[in-house]
């Protein structure tokens, strides 16, 4: 290949501007879906159907149908449907934070019902009320075991919030791509764009890694 | 406003067609995919120090990164690094098949970890060579207990395929933004192309907790 690598081509300022848009995209998404995502995942185990219905189809909408299919969607339905008009960052938070909630129900209730039968048992034998047991024994019991999974869909949300870039929000990879037409140069830019991305995200994983690990060890 | 879903039904063909690229892309992923992330998996627990440490590279940094942004790479700089042209099939499959292996070794990984180690030792012990072991013991054993989590990693490469879209590729949902924009009827054809992913992806995720029940019972036997 005769192609001549000049990364001083790129400028870090836009990209880093697009950053902090990914990161507030990122945390407000998140706190959505980590404070919204347990009350869903009680409405998923509720033992009325019309209550547990609704909210079974609103989660498995969002596990079943491609998160750039709902960015869009929410970007062009939600100001026609509902006559809301908000600001592209707003939006992107709402229709990643939807989603988010979703995966994330599905994370506590998952780690709801592992919560083993003889330590619910064991709080009926000390004499505690049903909501005793769920306050003290299974609430500690879960939120601890979700945490890992939790974790994992916060950084997928990282990288799924590159979708809003198609909707023209500011973010890192939007700056990634008008920096790469302004300069012509797609490599040096998407490279680094990728880099900054990785770099956020793999002390994540590592860390993640490592809980689950430690859970391993404390199990067994 | 009044909706009027009547609209599309003058598109059926498109989306039909859409929908075809979009499977026909996921198939020839999945096959690719799996093979490569079978052999990725492989890697990692080699004991060269060489092949490990590349293999992790490639996983780490395949999972690390938005998948758009690797699409974008592929499709505006592989290019320009190979000085070849590539068709828009060719990145897209390139470009999800090194996604799905990245996701694939990983499941492999953890399948083969539980294959026993006793397995490998029975293997030795019988004097096997080391292509056979992998074929006929630790393949079967490994595709087995990985059978659900494939599965559900087809299914997120399956929504993931709607992403080739972002860079001009006629799938299902190149072809709904397209008939949206020409129409101006973006909720009915929107709605429809997520109900038409949703329609394939649902039942899928169904059959993932059926496999999975009847695998466990399988091995529990």
């Amino acid at each position: 290949m005769n192609y001549t690598f000049d990364f001083n081509a790129v400028s870090l300022g836009p990209l880093l501007d697009g950053l902090i848009v990914t990161l507030k995209l990122t945390v407000a998404a998140n706190i959505i879906g980590v404070v919204l995502g347990f009350p869903l995942a009680l409405l998923i185990m509720s033992r009325v159907s019309a209550i547990r219905m609704p909210a079974m189809l609103f989660v498995e909408f969002f596990r079943c149908t491609p998160a750039i299919v709902q960015i869009v969607w929410f970007f062009y339905c939600v100001p026609m449907l509902f006559n809301v008009f908000l600001g592209s960052t707003t939006m992107g938070i709402l229709a990643l934070g939807l989603n988010l909630m979703a995966f994330n129900a599905e994370a506590y209730r998952a780690s709801i019902q592992a919560v083993p039968r003889e330590q619910v048992d064991a709080g009926i034998a000390l004499g505690l009320n049903p909501l005793q047991r769920v306050l003290y024994i299974v609430l500690p019991n879960a939120l601890r075991a979700s945490v890992p999974v939790l974790l994992t869909n916060g950084i997928v949300i990282f990288q799924q919030s590159a979708l809003v870039a198609i909707v023209a929000v500011q973010d890192l990879m939007y700056q990634a791509k008008t920096l790469a037409t302004e300069t012509y140069r797609p490599i040096e830019t998407f490279t680094i764009a990728a880099l900054i991305y990785f770099a956020v995200s793999f002390p994540v994983t590592q860390i993640v890694g490592h809980l689950e690990r430690r859970r391993q060890v404390m199990t067994s | 406003m009044s909706l009027d879903f009547s609209v599309l039904l003058r598109f059926q063909e498109a989306l039909a067609l859409g929908l075809w690229t979009t499977v026909k892309l996921t198939l020839i992923c999945i096959v690719l995919g799996c093979s490569l992330g079978f052999l990725v998996g492989l890697s990692r627990t080699s004991p060269s120090a060489i092949v490990r440490g590349i293999a992790s590279i490639y996983v780490e940094f395949f999972r690390g990164t938005p998948v758009l942004i690797q699409l974008f790479w592929i499709f505006f700089c592989l290019p320009l690094v190979l000085g070849v042209e590539l068709s828009n099939l060719a990145s897209g499959v390139i470009a999800l098949t090194l996604y799905m292996g990245a996701i694939t070794s990983e499941t492999f990984r953890a399948s083969l970890k539980s294959v026993g180690r006793e397995q490998m030792d029975a293997c030795i012990a019988l004097g096997l060579p080391r292509r056979v072991q992998v074929t006929n013991v630790i393949l079967p054993q490994a595709v087995l207990r990985a059978a659900p989590t494939l599965l559900s990693n087809c299914i997120s490469l399956f929504k993931e395929s709607a992403l080739v879209s972002a860079v001009g590729m006629a799938d299902l949902m190149f072809v709904g933004q397209n008939i949206s924009n020409n129409t101006a009827r973006p909720v009915e054809v929107l709605t429809i192309v997520a109900l038409i992913y949703f329609a394939i992806a649902f039942p899928l995720t169904r059959a993932v907790t059926l496999v999975e029940g009847r695998i466990l019972k399988k091995l529990a036997i």
